[in-house]
Order: structure tokens, then sequence, then C-alpha cells
């Protein structure tokens, strides 16, 4: 992470803008055509959710209590330098959470429409991305035009396909990387050449072990997918967990994994509908219905060879949780293999416990 | 040719030596502080007592939250599958185990042959579980050999309504203080246990035969408690505790062939 921070840092210097968001739902788009950088602020520390129950009550999801948490401690290093913080309504805790944050920080709330599937929620959901470029405006004093949208929509494509190259790596079988190693590959900065080349320098290693047969688990490894609430660096106890056991996590369906790469925005057409178009069809449990989930978990069990699907749910994430019960019926049911819940937080008190399961669920593939 | 299973769990260590035919030896001790050096010295005991040398000893599994750590062992598995694998042996008719054991609580859906076919695992807290009971006996002051003698012909049970054992305790002294007889607030907390447990038959389903195994399966209040909740007839192994160990050895068996 220390990059990421001489980088908002350094671009702050140079009088750049700094945006702080908190989901994939954001568009970073709009956001790099108003010359500024997108920075992630969700928290992935459980040593900062004491500092954020002082305020907010502990039966609330470790995402948010940890990010609330930098917020109350002044100790996130980007925070301090963000003109602007985009908050997205996706969940009760974060709504909320976020009128809090809002007495310290110039906040703009980015209202999600929940009804996926109705032509109104869309038309709504369009005019809160037009709010959000003219709040950007008026932010950096400058105007954004339609020709700074369309390049910076070349730019993120650019960006979420070789990030996505990357991420397919674990198609491999044998596997050539690790779900560790792939869950590192995500940044908390959007638009960094630093982190694009990067992503190229991972993917040409990764042809290296290939070609000379160094593989990065024992062959017939298990195959697993996550799918659920998201990981970042820090919070990755059950993939480590997972991996510990002698299986591979080929491949993430969550926002840190293939979620957010699975649709690219329109290159043509007007940009700001084609931006909505494509970050409107996420499919997040904060949607309802949200289909779209079985059907990106169905596609990628059978692209990546998955074995079985454990389903990470951070808890008090109440979406993810009650949706679980629709996700194991898909699993089971319609793609014939285990499913596995595993509700847990930041802390690694459990983390005994989900290897009991984690290793029976494996020893019994 | 011996194999052996060791299960070391958060409250007690269970060795079992198998012969390929029969239990030769089953033995039990405390976990403790040092877990793995108790672990190492309940094997050898079992090697002693068996009058067996180390030699004879050909494959060890470990299993249990101590797997990782036990270095006699030539593998690890899964509980659940040890356990599982140590019921069909027992009971080959049985199709659900009940387990609860020191630190947490399990309902396994077998096959015939001791494959798991589900589970769920309560693993959050120590609500319902061995450790929850023991802290309620030392609360009453009754033994946990006598508990279920105890509430053996209580007709009346004042359930607790919190599983949480910080809560639960306060809830258990505000009942004696108003002077509900011990047996009563015993007989709650079972019933209070066994729906708790009996909660995850939603996932897996209580197929009969229903086994119920690990070391509160010794509490025959508990037991009751289940029984009257289901209608289900228990079937209960003479040893509960060292199923687990008894299906590692079986394993440990199954892999030398």
């Amino acid at each position: 992470m220390n990059h990421e921070v001489d980088l908002v840092r350094d671009a702050r210097r140079r009088g750049k803008g700094v945006v702080g968001i908190y989901c994939e739902f954001t568009p970073r788009e709009l956001i790099l055509a108003a010359n500024a950088v997108p920075v992630c602020l969700c928290g992935a520390s459980n040593r900062t959710i004491p500092p954020a129950e002082t305020v907010l009550p502990s039966n609330l999801c470790p995402l948010i209590k940890s990010s609330f948490g930098y917020i109350v401690t002044n100790r996130c290093p980007f925070l301090m330098v963000a003109d602007l913080v985009v908050a997205e309504t996706t969940c009760d805790g974060k709504k909320k959470m976020y009128e809090l944050l809002a007495e310290k920080q110039p906040v703009h709330i980015l209202e999600l429409t929940q009804k996926f599937e109705e032509q109104e929620a869309f038309s709504h959901w369009v005019s809160e991305v037009g709010k959000l470029r003219k709040k950007l405006e008026k932010t950096f004093n400058r105007t954004i035009t339609d020709d700074d949208l369309r390049k910076a929509i070349k730019d993120m494509n650019h960006e979420r396909s070789l990030l996505r190259s990357a991420f397919e790596l674990g198609k491999e079988d044998p596997a050539i990387v690790t779900g560790m190693e792939l869950a590192e590959l995500r940044y908390r900065v959007a638009g960094d050449p630093v982190h694009l080349r990067m992503l190229e320098a991972f993917m040409a290693e990764a042809r290296d072990r290939k070609k000379h047969g160094k593989f990065a688990a024992k062959k017939g490894a298990p195959r697993i997918m996550i799918t659920g609430c998201p990981t970042a660096q820090g919070t990755t106890k059950l993939i480590e967990v997972i991996e510990e056991c002698g299986a591979v996590v080929v491949v993430q369906e969550t926002c840190s994994g293939m979620k957010p790469l699975d649709i690219q925005v329109d290159e043509t057409g007007d940009p700001v509908e084609a931006i909505a178009r494509k970050y409107f069809q996420l499919p997040c449990s904060c949607m309802t219905p949200n289909k779209g989930r079985e059907a990106l978990i169905g596609k990628l069990a059978k692209e990546f060879k998955v074995q079985a699907v454990i389903d990470l749910v951070w808890q008090a994430c109440h979406t993810y949780n009650v949706e679980s019960f629709l996700i194991d019926r898909f699993v089971r049911e319609k793609l014939g293999m285990p499913y596995m819940k595993v509700e847990t937080d930041y802390s690694d008190s459990d983390r005994e416990r989900i290897k009991v399961r984690v290793q029976t669920l494996i020893e019994m593939l | 040719m011996l194999t052996a299973g060791v299960d070391i769990g958060s409250r007690s260590i269970e060795v079992v030596l198998y012969d390929g035919g029969q239990i030769v030896e089953a033995i039990t001790a405390i976990s403790g502080a040092a877990p793995a050096e108790n672990a190492k010295k309940a094997f050898f005991d079992a090697m002693l007592a068996a009058g067996a040398r180390r030699s004879d000893v050909v494959k060890v599994i470990a299993t249990g939250y101590g797997r990782n750590y036990f270095r006699e062992a030539d593998a690890v598995s899964s509980e659940i599958l040890c356990h599982a694998r140590g019921v069909a042996y027992v009971f080959p008719q049985a199709r659900t185990v009940i387990d609860i054991g020191g630190q947490d609580s399990k309902m396994i859906s077998v096959d015939g042959n001791g494959k798991v076919m589900n589970f769920v695992m309560n693993d959050r807290c120590a609500a319902g579980t061995g450790k929850f009971i023991e802290m309620v006996g030392l609360m009453l002051d009754v033994p946990l050999d006598n508990m279920g003698q105890l509430t053996e012909n209580s007709s009346e049970a004042r359930e607790i309504s919190s599983m949480c054992a910080v809560f639960a305790e306060s809830e258990i002294i505000g009942l004696t203080q108003s002077g509900t007889p011990v047996d009563v607030v015993l007989r709650g907390v079972f019933r209070s246990v066994a729906k708790r447990t009996l909660a995850m038959t939603g996932k897996v389903g209580l197929q009969k035969d229903v086994v119920f195994t690990g070391g509160v399966a010794k509490n025959a209040g508990v037991a009751r408690a289940i029984e009257q909740e289901t209608g289900v007839r228990l079937q209960i192994p003479s040893d509960p505790q060292v199923t687990g160990a008894l299906g590692a050895a079986l394993i440990a068996y199954d892999k030398m062939k």
C-alpha cells in the first residue's frame, strides 16, 4: 500500500485532485476525466475496529467499522488528502455511516437504484451519474467534456481488461498462480501506470512459470471459487486458510475479483449513459432481485473448472448473508457442486474453526 | 500391525489403537495448556497399555483442533470425516451424527459407508457446547457426571433464552436467586442446548438412525432433551468421546490397504 500512498501524495503535489470512494459502483471514469485520482477507502484492518466501536454499534460489518475507524482516528492517509468522498448507498450501515463522515469531510452521496430490471431505475441512475459529473466539475472548477469522458472510458477499459487477463491466469490447470498472488494484484488507486506495468510483469512471470513447468500448487489440488463479500490486503484470512489446506482459490466472484471486470463500458454512444449502463449491471447483493450473480458464478465455474464454491460473508452483511440461501441452492442444484458459507470478521479468532470446515470440504472432493 | 487415531480436541485428547479387526486400546486425557505434549504422552500411554512398541504402529492420523501440531502423525484428517467414519463402524445404520464437543457442535449426514454427505457446524461461540455445560455445572455446583441423574426425575424445565455463555450466566444467576431448584434450571439449560443444536437440522435434515457423539453425549440429560425435542431415539456409542479418534484410526487403516 506504500506505493499507493506515495502516488496519491505525489498526485496531490502536482495539483491533481483526489477523490475517495468506497465501492465498485462508483464510476472511476468520471473521476479520471476530472483529472483526479480515484482511491478506495475501504478499511481492511482489524486494528481500527475498536476505535470505530466507540461510536458505531459492534454488530455492524467489519468493513464499515474498519473504514470508519480510520475516519475517527484520522489515520487514513488517503482521506486526509481527499477533496471529496463519493459515498454509495449500497447498504444501510454504510448509508448512515456516511452521515457521520459528512461532519468531517465533503461527501457526495451517489444513490443506487435497487430494482435492476426497471427502466425508471436505470433512468434515475443515469441522472445520479450526471449529478456526480456536475459535482466533480464544481469541486475541481473545471468542465468535464464528453471527450474527457471518452478518453477515461478507454483508459479504464484497458485497465479492467489487463486486470481481467491477470485474473484469468487462474484458469490454468495445474495452477500457475495462487489465489493469494491474485488477491494482491488489486489496487486501491485506478489509472496508475505503475500498477499496469506491475500487472504486465506478473503475467510475464506467470507465462514463464508455465514454460518451465513451475506450478503454484500440487497437481490435482482442488479448485475453489470464492463468492460474496470482497477481500483486501489484510483481510485474506479465508484465502489463506483454503490454500493452507492444499486447495487453490482459482477465481473470486467478488468485488475484489471478477465481478466488476465482467462488463466493459461501451466506447460508442453517449458516454454518461454508457458509463451508467456498465455500473448498473454489477451483480451486487444490494440489488433485488440479483439474478446476475448466479449467472456470473455459473459462467466462472465453467471457465475456471471450479470444484467447490465458498461464500464469504462478513458478519452483519445482511444482503450477502440472506442471499447465500439462494446461492447455496443454485450451486448445489444447478452446478452440482459443494457449497459452503463462511461468516466471519477481520479477527483471527475463528481461523482454526474455519480450517476444520474448509479441510472437511476439501477432503470430501 | 497397528494404526492409531489421535483426536486432540479443545478440552480432551483421545487415542485409539486399531489392529484391522478391533479396537486394541482407547484412552482419554486432558488437553490442558500443552495439548501437543499431552497428546504425545497419551499416545505413548496407549501403546504401553496395549503392550505395543512405536514400530508396531505403522500409521498415525491426527484429528481435532490440535491435528496440525502433533509431530507423531503421518497425516491429518478433518474431525468431521473422522467422526462419520467412527460412527459408521459402531452403528452402520447411522444416517445422521450429532456431535457436541468442547467448543463446537456439528451435525453430519452420512451414508452407510461412513461417507459424509453434508455437514453444518456451529463455530462462532461457546453456545450449547461442552464448555458451556461445564460452566453451568461450576455455577450450580453440580459435577458433570451427576448432571444426567440429577435431571432424570425433574418434571419442570425453566428454559434460558440466551445461549451466549456470558448472558446465560446472568440469567441462571437470576433463576437461582429467585429460588428455582437446580434440577429445573439444569433441565432448562439442556433443553436450550438441544434446541440450539437442532436448529442446524434445517441444513442437513434428521434422517434415522441418529447417533449422538462427542463428550457431551455422555450427559444423559442433554441426550434426553434432544430425544424429547425430536421424538427420535438416539443411538449413543458406549464411549462417545472416542468416536473421532476411532475414525482416524480406521481411516489410517484404509490408507494402508
